[in-house]
């Protein structure tokens, strides 16, 4: 057999790590940009897609305005931001919030619906996800698959990065979706269970899955190793740990 | 590029999957299928190939049949895989204090075995406190005979708290009790029971990870939902902290969660090396020294 990749020489862009100052914190955590990049180069991490901690347990009213001027001075660290329904006022309409995006440098935006409490269908976010469709902006969704199942029978060609999945094995009801939608994605944060990286690439090749460590949710050494010591060649892992992210993003039309 | 952890072990991990020097001794195991959730390394040899690749040279296990199903066809399970790979399996017998014939049984029917350990107990699955009476006659046979007595905990769980390890660790000082899950979400008090009693362990199946059960359409599949923890990161560091190296092993519910998961945790904590050896091989080796496995009648 060939001697595998020195993981030392691949990009890793984790698509899914915080920083800031949640209520309830981890033993463990970054409390500024600067601890997170700490943290990835303890780990070996190059680059980090980044939410802040109040998008997702704070409101992104607050939030949103307050990443990218966080993250400016850091060119290992990309913003996000969170979205929430436009009718309430909470929210720009959905052409205006994507003008804001492109000002703010920001390519790449979260759903927290569990969190923030709406359906994220389209009754409720018609017009952004069509709009986000048209612009492949690609939407991060932490969601349970069959809320997601939901989502993407209304949006069928939607930019969706479904993650969190996990930790036990969500195969039943996720490779239905996987199957119909080729436009969704998975992180790799909660495939914690032994296989699932290896028969996702199997049956649908590596392109759609994500390198995610869910820091601080989970230790970033965890997705880490468990990537790098997955059964699949050196060119499917590169795209996971970072090649997919930066297509991802660059394929985005704003 | 080069991670700035220092550590020879992470290293070696990270280059090869697995090290020389820190073999892996999984004290949390099962065997074959489970009726909740496709499980890709099921089958025995998926499941003994991924072991082995992550330097796992022992395996204590108990099947799933035997804790969610048929307890006596399930601990037969659990045999012939310790009968079919006596290298790499130790078994434990579960018990199900639901079923009082099989009670009855108990201590004859686990001498009757080969290459056990010990008890696997799940106060949660079969909706049974662990303090309870008809748990006794196991833990106290596991006390006579210093065995391992690995017990599915959750924080707050009317069941299997930490707390009610505690209580139990009272009355069997020789048995070492392994705290499944440490008791997982109440970290605190678990990480205190460990401190306060010689014979009580972390165990880290699934400490690794987050749970949040609004992810899991089914939730956490136990007869009374388990609470939700949105945040692990540094937990393994504070085990260490508090109740020190020496009372934390290693596990993953294979074929559940992959060893190399479970590692990276390891060895991407901040902890020296030697720490990492305690966890993964050492404290587990010093309790399987102190057992005779059983070699029938
Ligand atoms: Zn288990």
């Amino acid at each position: 057999m060939k001697k595998p990749a020195d993981t030392r020489t691949m990009n890793f862009f984790d698509c899914n790590c915080s920083y800031g100052v949640p209520s309830h914190p981890a033993f463990r955590f970054a409390r500024t940009p600067a601890e997170l990049l700490e943290e990835m180069d303890w780990c070996g991490i190059d680059r980090g897609l980044v939410y802040v901690a109040g998008l997702r347990y704070g409101s992104p009213v607050l939030w949103n305005e307050l990443t990218a001027p966080d993250l400016a001075s850091q060119p290992r660290l990309e913003p996000t931001w969170g979205i929430l329904p436009s009718q309430t006022g909470e929210q720009s309409p959905p052409e205006q919030f994507v003008t804001q995006m492109k000002a703010s440098g920001v390519r790449a935006l979260w759903a927290f619906p569990n969190e923030h409490h709406y359906r994220l269908d389209g009754v409720t976010f018609g017009d952004l996800l069509e709009l986000l469709t048209e612009k492949h902006i690609p939407l991060f969704v932490k969601l349970n698959a069959i809320a997601l199942g939901e989502l993407m029978k209304d949006f069928p060609d939607l930019t969706a990065v479904a993650v969190n999945q996990g930790p036990h094995s969500l195969e039943r009801y996720l490779r239905p979706l996987f199957d119909t939608y080729p436009n969704l994605y998975l992180d790799t944060s909660y495939l914690l269970v032994e296989g699932l990286i290896e028969e996702f690439c199997e049956r649908y090749g590596p392109r759609r899955l994500l390198f995610g460590s869910a820091f601080p949710d989970n230790c970033s050494g965890s997705a880490l190793l468990r990537l790098t010591q997955a059964e699949i060649d050196d060119e499917a892992k590169r795209a996971i740990a970072g090649d997919n992210l930066e297509r991802l993003l660059e394929e985005v039309r704003i | 590029m080069n991670p700035t952890n220092p550590s020879t072990l992470a290293h070696d991990f990270m280059q090869q999957g697995c090290s020389d020097d820190c073999p892996i001794i999984d004290t949390h195991t099962h065997y074959g299928p489970y009726q909740g959730a496709y499980l890709p390394v099921m089958p025995h040899e998926k499941m003994c190939h991924a072991l082995r690749r992550a330097g796992v040279s022992k395996a204590l296990c108990s099947s799933h049949e035997a804790i969610l199903g048929d307890v006596d066809f399930g601990n037969a399970m659990t045999q012939q895989a310790v009968d079919r790979e006596p290298d790499l399996f130790r078994g434990y017998w579960v018990v199900n204090p639901r079923y009082s014939d099989a009670m009855q049984r108990l201590i004859s029917d686990y001498e009757n075995t080969r290459g056990f350990v010990g008890f696997k107990l799940g106060p949660e699955y079969h909706t049974y406190p662990l303090d309870g009476p008809r748990y006794a006659p196991a833990l106290e046979y596991a006390n006579e005979h210093k065995l391992i007595v690995l017990i599915h905990t959750w924080g707050g769980s009317a069941f299997d708290s930490p707390q009610q390890v505690a209580a139990v660790a009272e009355r069997y000082p020789e048995a070492a009790l392994l705290m499944g899950h440490s008791g997982f979400g109440d970290f605190e008090t678990s990480v205190r029971v460990a401190r306060d009693y010689e014979h009580a362990y972390l165990e880290l199946t699934c400490v690794y990870s987050a749970h949040d059960f609004s992810m899991l359409p089914a939730g956490s599949s136990t007869p009374v939902q388990l609470a939700s923890s949105l945040h692990v990161n540094g937990i393994i560091e504070y085990m260490v902290e508090h109740a020190s190296s020496k009372k934390v092993v290693f596990g993953t519910d294979m074929p559940w969660y992959s060893p190399h998961f479970a590692a990276g945790a390891i060895m991407f904590a901040r902890i020296d090396d030697e720490a990492r050896k305690d966890i993964c091989y050492r404290n587990a080796q010093g309790l399987l020294e102190r057992v005779r496995p059983t070699s029938g009648r």
